[in-house]
């Protein structure tokens, strides 16, 4: 059966939109542990997922089965959303989309064996071992995949793309007197296997030494109300889960965001820009085209303090009758796409980080994380501090690890009272979680943050 | 005969001929004795199917229905003394047959790893296949019913609710693993499950959430063929409700009751601090402590697989090692580590099981209600937001939120306050333990009350 014939099946309850997503991925990893490369995974996967929309409500299926019969029955089944019976036509034909290359593979996965992979991890392994007696044990990862994607909607829309994604990561153990310490670090870029370049291993390896090193020294701090300076790069996590997520206008369509009457409204103090950006070349969150056939593209959400656009999927653009944002994005054909980030980071400032720092007399600068939650009614968001410093009379004095820091998201966005002039894009293995896994990156400015709670000791 | 199987009368008419167990049974079959003619040397093959559905109403509306069935296949190869895996949804012979080529092309150029063994005779699984499957047929419109029902206990009719959503899933799922030193086991379960989540109006812009979910290995576990209609919807709104008009209260040290729903939060740090991985790599607070306290007497924990009708419920582990009942901590003193054979042979130890089944705390008394009736001045936490355990130290930091109790009184709700310590310590601070585990997950840990907790608030 053709893909006309299938979104016409589809239809054929009175859906108002039906789309096909087709997907086939292959993965791989190999992993060094106790010094050697000595476990390898392959992944071989595809399908196809089916969708029916009807006014805001979803039909979904999906069948990992190429048979015709298996297809039919899953655009059936994805059909029932709509409950009357009409003839349904299908898109006299189909127009393919001419998407920009954001990926521009220089050397395909799969024309790269083990064989050339694994030096780079005992390199890696050799040089974290080489740089501190204290080290213990490493384990490193290194995974590539490459999906091939085909779309087809019923508004005759059809786009192909082949997404690569490359990840290493690494984890490091130190002991010292008896107390170990652990850290990681991790590069992930959609890109081919010219990712691997000597240079990027010894970035992680001395990334990951001075990583876990730092934490022998440090504690956690006293806790309590207090300004934060953020620095430039990962702590882009703070507009991801503060923000980002209540920007996601399937929350905002049912009216369970904390922004869902913001738009158009200042929101923080002029001078703050904050983007999600799906065009940045090679990036994690990077996309030449949306999961639902959107070109990927660059959506200002706040512009000089004031909220000026969420992140719309198709369903969330029709309601609010907006053009779609490209951010209708899925983790693979098992799911239904939905509002996710790309992208998130806030535009320079004119601040230098210094300025910031010597601004507070008593506060936390923090500057490498590892997760973070948002509550997206109420608006309380926290995320996890790694490291960092006390600030004290303008200056870093203790370092600081493994503390939570929580706030509310509209009114941290208001205390942000200074930004600086040093925007980082932060390329680390970042994943979001909403419902599914997807990909994004994150980065930012060092920012002042005049007052959130910090976790601690008393 | 297998050869004619694979050259493919395997076809999608063809499996309709066998029945779930017989195609996994094949299907496994087919690709352990292709691996072993590809010169794979030791092999063990594991296939699922699942087949699941899924309905949603968004107030008063059908909002998705979902609906799907897939198969997955996993071969693990320990070919020459070296280790490496593969995976696909493609179950066809050609699919499986190139996966292997592929795969054991890898493996062959990976360092050799001696402790990677199959499960020895005496260790594995023997008896019979697991069922834990309910066949009754659910039709979609009861589906339906059971979500208008339940959601109409509170939309139109609670006015401070913004929204309200229900969903109801439920899968089959098939498994069976064979290995090539005679490993041959089974499983077939069912699991139904109903969720509900409100949304209520709360102080300015704010909108607290809250949600509700019981589920079970029967359709009985989620009020199927109940007279009554579920009231997940109206006590997710009831907590909702309950949550409004928040405020921080002063740092400081109090007694804290978390409540069953979350105390797994708290347990897992354990878990995987007493985990091979963690412990082989150095990366557990709890390395060399085993026989050890680790937490106060109040505190036993016991890994349960057997108890039938349980989340959990197992008869073998993901390598096939039998399952048997264990107490993990007695009275406060660490009784085991969960080794798989890979790590048992790292560590020069004896495998116990990868990991635990289905975990419970005996001989509480009451109830989170009663346990914070006895607190002078403390917080009753009901959910974490966000934070983390450092695995390598055993120190932690958690948003929380919940509510203030004085002279064992519910006052005030309490949020962006952060929970921080180190697990050591927090487990020695256990006071008692409640009665009241929830019955539908596998870690079925009670409400639990600690004394003098250090949060950091205003």
């Amino acid at each position: 059966m053709n893909q006309k014939k299938l979104l016409e099946l589809a239809l054929g309850k009175g859906g108002d939109y039906a789309d096909l997503y087709l997907e086939q991925s292959l993965f791989h990893e190999i992993i060094l542990r106790d010094g050697k490369v000595n476990a390898a995974d392959t992944n071989s996967e595809g399908g196809l997922g089916i969708r029916v929309v009807k006014g805001q409500n979803t039909g979904y299926a999906y069948t990992e089965s190429s048979f015709a019969h298996d297809r039919e029955k899953a655009a059936k089944t994805a059909s029932y959303i709509a409950d009357g019976t009409i003839t349904p036509k299908g898109p006299a034909r189909f127009t393919t989309l001419k998407l920009p290359d954001r990926y521009n593979i220089l050397t395909p996965w799969d024309s790269i064996s083990p064989q050339k992979k694994m030096p780079y991890l005992y390199e890696l392994n050799e040089l974290i071992f080489s740089a501190d007696k204290r080290v213990k044990k490493v384990t490193a990862r290194l995974a590539d995949s490459t999906s091939h994607i085909e779309y087809y909607n019923s508004l005759g829309i059809h786009c192909t793309d082949i997404r690569p994604l490359a990840s290493l990561s690494v984890s490091c153990i130190m002991e010292e007197n008896s107390q170990r310490e652990t850290a990681s670090a991790s590069r992930s870029f959609r890109m081919g296997a010219e990712f691997l370049r000597p240079d990027l291993i010894k970035e992680l390896a001395r990334e990951v030494v001075s990583r876990t090193a730092f934490l022998f020294g440090a504690g956690q701090p006293h806790g309590g109300v207090m300004p934060v300076v953020m620095s430039a790069g990962s702590s882009g996590i703070l507009l991801h889960e503060a923000v980002g997520h209540a920007f996601e206008a399937d929350f905002v369509r049912k009216n369970t965001s904390i922004f869902s009457d913001k738009m158009g409204k200042r929101i923080c103090r002029p001078g703050i820009t904050v983007i999600d950006d799906g065009t940045i070349p090679a990036n994690r969150g990077a996309l030449n085209v949306d999961d639902e056939g959107v070109p990927g593209q660059k959506t200002y959400m706040v512009t000089d303090g004031i909220l000026t656009s969420f992140l719309h999927d198709r369903i969330s653009a029709r309601f609010f009758n907006v053009q779609p944002t490209g951010n209708g994005r899925r983790e693979s054909f098992r799911y239904m796409p939905l509002p996710r980030m790309r992208t998130t980071y806030m535009e320079n400032g004119t601040d230098s980080e210094e300025s910031l720092i010597a601004s507070v007399k008593k506060g936390l600068y923090v500057d490498s994380f590892s997760n973070g939650q948002v509550q997206i009614g109420a608006g309380d968001f926290t995320f996890f501090v790694k490291s960092g410093y006390l600030i004290e009379n303008g200056k870093l004095t203790q370092p600081v690890k493994d503390t939570n820091i929580i706030g509310n998201g509209p009114q941290t966005l208001a205390k942000i009272t200074g930004v600086g002039n040093n925007c980082l894009i932060d390329n680390g293995t970042w994943t979001c979680g909403k419902e599914q896994s997807c990909e994004v990156s994150c980065g930012m400015p060092s920012v002042l943050v005049s007052s959130l709670t910090v976790g601690g000791r008393l | 005969m297998r050869n004619a199987f694979c050259s493919c009368e395997f076809t999608d008419r063809g499996r309709t001929l066998m029945n779930e167990k017989e195609w996994l049974e094949e299907t496994c079959r087919y690709a352990l004795e292709s691996s072993l003619r590809k010169g794979a040397g030791q092999v063990r093959v594991s296939a699922v199917r699942d087949v699941s559905n899924g309905l949603t109403v968004l107030n008063d509306s059908l909002e998705k229905i979902q609906s799907a069935v897939e198969s997955s296949l996993m071969i693990r190869f320990f070919t020459e003394g070296r280790y490496g895996s593969c995976s696909t949804n493609r179950t066809d012979p050609a699919e499986i047959d190139k996966l292997i080529d592929q795969a054991l092309s890898s493996v062959r150029l990976l360092a050799p790893d001696p402790c990677r063994i199959l499960v020895p005779a005496g260790l594995r699984y023997e008896g019979p296949p697991l069922q834990a499957a309910d066949h009754r047929e659910i039709s979609t419109e009861t589906k339906k019913s059971l979500l208008f029902d339940c959601v109409k206990s509170v939309y139109g009719k609670e006015p401070s609710l913004i929204s309200v959503t229900a969903d109801y899933a439920d899968y089959k799922r098939w498994l069976h693993t064979l290995d090539s030193s005679g490993l041959n086991c089974s499983s077939e379960e069912t699991w139904y499950s109903l969720s509900a989540e409100c949304a209520v109006k709360g102080r300015g812009d704010t909108r607290p959430s809250d949600w509700e979910f019981s589920g079970g290995f029967s359709p009985e576990s989620i009020g199927l063929g109940s007279q009554t209609p579920s009231d997940c919807a109206k006590r997710a709104c009831k907590r909702a409700l309950n949550k409004r008009n928040p405020g921080k209260i002063a740092s400081g040290r109090y007694p804290v009751v978390v409540e069953n729903r979350i105390t797994s939060t708290l347990l897992s740090p354990l878990i995987e601090a007493i985990s091979g991985g963690s412990l082989q790599q150095q990366n557990s607070f709890l390395l060399g402590k085993l026989g050890k306290t680790i937490a106060a007497s109040v505190l036993t924990l016991v890994d349960d697989p057997h108890r039938k009708g349980s989340p959990g419920y197992r008869f073998f582990d993901n390598e096939g090692m039998a399952t048997v009942k264990r107490t993990v901590i007695e009275q406060g003193r660490l009784s085991m580590y969960f080794l798989n054979t890979y790590y048992a042979n790292k560590m020069q130890m004896k495998p116990t099981i990868s990991s635990p089944s289905l975990l419970s705390v005996p001989m509480g008394k009451g109830n989170a209600l009663s346990l914070a009736g006895s607190l002078k001045n403390g917080i009753f936490v009901t959910g974490f937001i966000g934070g983390n355990c450092n695995t390598a130290t055993g120190d932690f930091s958690y948003g929380i939120e919940g509510v203030r109790v004085e002279n064992g009184q519910i006052t005030h709700p309490v949020n962006e306050m952060v929970m921080t310590g180190n697990m050591l310590d927090l487990w020695q601070k256990l006071l008692a333990t409640a009665d009241d585990a929830l019955n539908s997950t596998a870690w079925q840990i009670p409400s639990l009350l600690f004394d003098n907790i250090e949060f950091a608030g205003l």
